[in-house]
C-alpha cells in the first residue's frame, strides 16, 4: 500500500468538491437547516392540548375538579358549554372536552368518579395527557380529604378513530401519500435529467414536438406507473397493515393521484436546475425534508411555532396530508369544505408546476 | 439565382457571455447540395447548426430554412438533426429508438428503410446499450433521417467511426443528396471536406472562405486543402 497513491485519491476527491460549490453548500448548510428546523419545531411547539370543561354538576365536586384541571400543567383548560363541545372538536380548537354531568357529585359520594371525556381522537398522542390530568386532579382530591377509596371510571367518547386507533393509523394516512410523492419525484427528476444529459432532449427540441407535448407525454407516462404504485400502496396499507379508514377508497386514490401529478411535474421542473444526477439527488433534502417536517405528518401544524405555521400553510404537502387524514380518519367526503380546500390547493399546485415546467423548458433553448 | 436556396443564413450574430460564437455569418446552401462546415474545434460550427435548427436564437441576423424564418417548430418536420454525441435512448432497442423518432415526426413508415440505409436492419432487436460506438453513430443517423427530411444537419457525424464505415456513410450522404436532400455537415477532417460540393471555412465565428473544394484550394494558394485552410485561417489566436 502506497500512502502517496492513497493521498492522490483523497486529494482528487477534495479538488472535485472545490469546484462543486453547490454540493459543498449542501454538505455544510443542510444539516444546520434541518436540525435547526427540528429543534425549533419541537422546543417551540405549544404541545399542551386545549381542553374544554363543562361543569353541569349540581353538587360541589364538579367545580373542585374543574378548578384542579385549570391548574394542571398537562392541559390548557377553558370553560365551555357541553352543547358546543362537538363543534369545537370538529373545528380543531379543542382536542378534548370534559363534562361533569349533573349527578357527578352524587355518584362520587357513592364512590364512583365518572366524568364524560370526549376526545377528538384523530391524533393518538393527545388523548393521554387529558386522562392523566384528570387522574392527577383525582389524586390531589383524594390526598386532601374525603376521596379515599374512590373508583375512577371516565366515560370516554371518541369523535373520530376509537379505542383501537393507534399511531400507525395516524401516520399511515399521511405516509400513503408521502411514499408515493417521494418516490415518484425522485424517479422523474433523474429520468428527465437523463433526457438532458444523454442529448435526446436536444433532439426532441429539434423536432416538431411542442414543449407542452413533451411535458404532457412525460406526465402521462410516469403517471401510469405511479398510479399502479398508488394502488399497490393503498391495498397494502388497508388490507395488510389494516390502517384505519373511515372514508371512500376512491377519494384516497384521487388524493394520491393529485400527489403523483404534483411529484411528476415538480421533478420535471426541478430537473432544469440540476446538471448531474448527483445534483438532482441533492434536491431531496432541500425539497422533501422540510415538507416532511412542516406538513403536519409528524407534528400537528396547529402546535407549531407561529412563524413555522406560515411556512406550513404554503407547502402543498400540508394540504395533501390533511386531506388524506380527513378522508381516512374522519370519513370526509367532497361536501366537506376542508377537503375541497385541500384538494383545490394540491390541484392548483399541480397546474403551477406544469406551467413552470413548460416555461423553464423554453428558457433553456433560447 | 438559378438554383433554389434551401438554407439561407444572413449575418447571424450570437454571443455567449464574452464569447462571440457567431460573428456575422452569412451563407447560402442550395437544394440537394452537400455543404461542408469546416473548422477547428470551437470555431462555431455546432452553434451555427443549432441556430439553423432554431435551438439557438441569434442576437442579430436571420436564418431561413426552405423559405421560412427560423425558429419555426412546424418547419422542423422537414429538418433532420444528428447531434455530435449519439443521442439515443440506451434502454431501448434499435427499432424502438427509430420508431420513437419516426413517431414524433409523424412518419411511422420510414423505420425499415432508414435502418437498411445505415445497415442496422439485422440488429433491429438489439438494445442500444449493447451496441458499439460506430453502431450507435449509425443508429443516430438513422434517427435523424427516419422522417425523410428535406434538410439534413449532421454535426460531425463520422467522429469515432472506423474508416470503412466512414466511406460507406459518405456514400449514403451522396445518394441522399442525389435524391434531393440538402445536407449540411460539419467536420474538421479534411478528406471529408473533399467530398462536399461546397465548403464554408469557419473560424472564430466567421466564414473565412466559401466555395467548392477546388476554389478553396485555389484561394488558399495550395493543392492541399489542409494547407489552404491553415493559410486562410492565419496564425492561431489565443483568446
Amino acid at each position: 500500500m502506497s500512502a502517496r497513491r492513497v493521498a492522490a485519491i483523497t486529494r482528487r476527491l477534495l479538488q472535485q468538491f472545490r469546484r462543486d460549490r453547490r454540493t459543498l453548500a449542501l454538505l455544510f448548510i443542510a444539516p444546520i437547516v434541518i436540525l435547526g428546523l427540528l429543534g425549533y419545531l419541537i422546543r417551540g411547539s405549544q404541545s399542551v392540548p386545549a381542553v374544554g370543561i363543562a361543569n353541569e354538576d349540581q353538587g360541589p365536586i364538579g367545580s373542585v375538579f374543574a378548578s384542579a384541571l385549570e391548574q394542571s400543567s398537562l392541559i390548557s383548560a377553558s370553560t365551555i358549554q357541553a352543547s358546543d363541545g362537538d363543534a369545537k372538536l370538529k373545528d380543531g380548537s379543542l382536542v378534548a372536552y370534559i363534562v361533569f354531568p349533573s349527578d357527578f357529585s352524587q355518584r362520587a359520594q357513592a364512590g364512583v368518579v365518572a366524568p364524560e371525556v370526549h376526545l377528538e381522537g384523530s391524533q393518538p398522542g393527545t388523548s393521554a395527557p387529558v386522562l392523566q390530568a384528570l387522574q392527577q386532579a383525582l389524586a390531589s382530591m383524594a390526598a386532601s380529604g374525603p376521596g379515599a377509596g374512590l373508583r375512577f371510571a371516565p366515560q370516554v367518547h371518541y369523535l373520530y378513530g376509537g379505542r383501537g386507533f393507534d399511531t400507525l393509523d395516524y401516520f399511515g394516512a399521511a405516509f400513503i401519500g408521502l411514499v408515493v410523492f417521494f418516490l415518484v419525484f425522485v424517479i422523474t427528476i433523474v429520468a428527465f435529467l437523463n433526457e438532458r444529459s444523454q442529448g435526446t432532449l436536444e433532439r426532441l427540441m429539434a423536432s416538431p414536438l411542442r414543449r407542452g407535448e413533451i411535458v404532457l407525454g412525460y406526465m402521462l407516462g410516469f403517471t401510469v406507473l405511479a398510479l399502479i404504485q398508488s394502488v399497490e400502496v393503498l391495498v397494502f396499507s388497508l388490507a395488510v397493515l389494516n390502517v384505519h379508514n373511515q372514508g371512500n377508497v376512491l377519494l384516497i386514490f384521487g388524493m394520491e393521484a393529485l400527489m403523483v401529478l404534483a411529484a411528476v411535474n415538480l421533478g420535471i421542473f426541478l430537473s432544469m436546475f440540476a446538471r448531474t444526477e448527483f445534483q438532482a439527488v441533492q434536491f431531496i433534502p432541500l425539497v422533501i425534508v422540510p415538507q416532511v417536517l412542516l406538513s403536519g405528518i409528524l407534528f400537528p401544524v396547529s402546535n407549531e411555532p407561529k412563524p413555522l405555521q406560515v411556512a406550513s400553510d404554503v407547502l402543498p404537502l400540508t394540504y395533501a396530508v390533511n386531506g388524506l387524514r380527513d378522508v381516512m380518519i374522519k370519513g370526509a367526503d367532497l361536501t366537506w369544505p376542508s377537503l375541497q380546500l385541500d384538494a383545490g390547493v394540491v390541484a392548483g399546485f399541480v397546474v403551477l408546476v406544469i406551467v413552470a415546467g413548460i416555461a423553464t423548458l423554453r428558457r433553456r433553448i433560447a | 439565382m438559378a438554383e433554389a436556396v434551401a438554407v439561407d443564413v444572413e449575418d447571424v450574430q450570437k454571443k455567449f457571455g464574452d464569447i462571440h460564437a457567431l460573428h456575422g455569418v452569412t451563407l447560402r446552401v442550395r437544394t440537394g447540395e452537400i455543404y461542408g462546415l469546416l473548422g477547428p474545434n470551437g470555431a462555431g460550427k455546432t452553434t451555427l447548426i443549432r441556430a439553423i435548427v432554431g435551438l439557438v436564437a441569434p442576437d442579430a441576423g436571420t436564418v431561413t430554412v426552405l423559405g421560412r424564418r427560423m425558429p419555426d417548430v412546424d418547419q422542423l418536420r422537414n429538418v433532420g438533426y444528428m447531434t455530435q454525441q449519439a443521442a439515443l435512448y440506451p434502454g431501448l432497442s434499435v427499432e424502438e429508438n427509430a420508431e420513437f423518432f419516426a413517431a414524433i415526426n409523424a412518419a411511422e413508415g420510414g423505420v425499415t428503410e432508414a435502418l437498411e440505409l445505415v445497415r442496422l436492419e439485422g440488429r433491429r432487436k438489439a438494445v442500444v446499450s449493447t451496441l458499439s460506438g460506430g453502431m450507435r453513430q449509425r443508429l443516430s443517423l438513422a434517427c435523424a433521417l427516419v422522417h425523410k427530411p428535406k434538410v439534413l444537419l449532421l454535426d460531425e457525424p463520422t467522429v469515432g467511426v472506423d474508416p470503412q464505415l466512414r466511406v460507406e456513410l459518405w456514400e449514403d450522404f451522396r445518394r441522399m443528396a442525389e435524391g434531393g436532400t440538402t445536407i449540411i455537415v460539419s467536420s474538421h477532417v479534411m478528406d471529408e471536406a473533399e467530398r462536399c460540393q461546397r465548403l464554408g471555412l469557419i473560424q472564430y465565428g466567421k466564414v473565412l472562405a466559401e466555395g467548392t473544394p477546388a476554389e478553396v484550394r485555389e484561394r488558399g494558394g495550395s493543392n492541399n486543402l489542409e494547407e489552404a485552410f491553415l493559410r486562410l485561417a492565419g496564425p492561431r489566436e489565443e483568446s
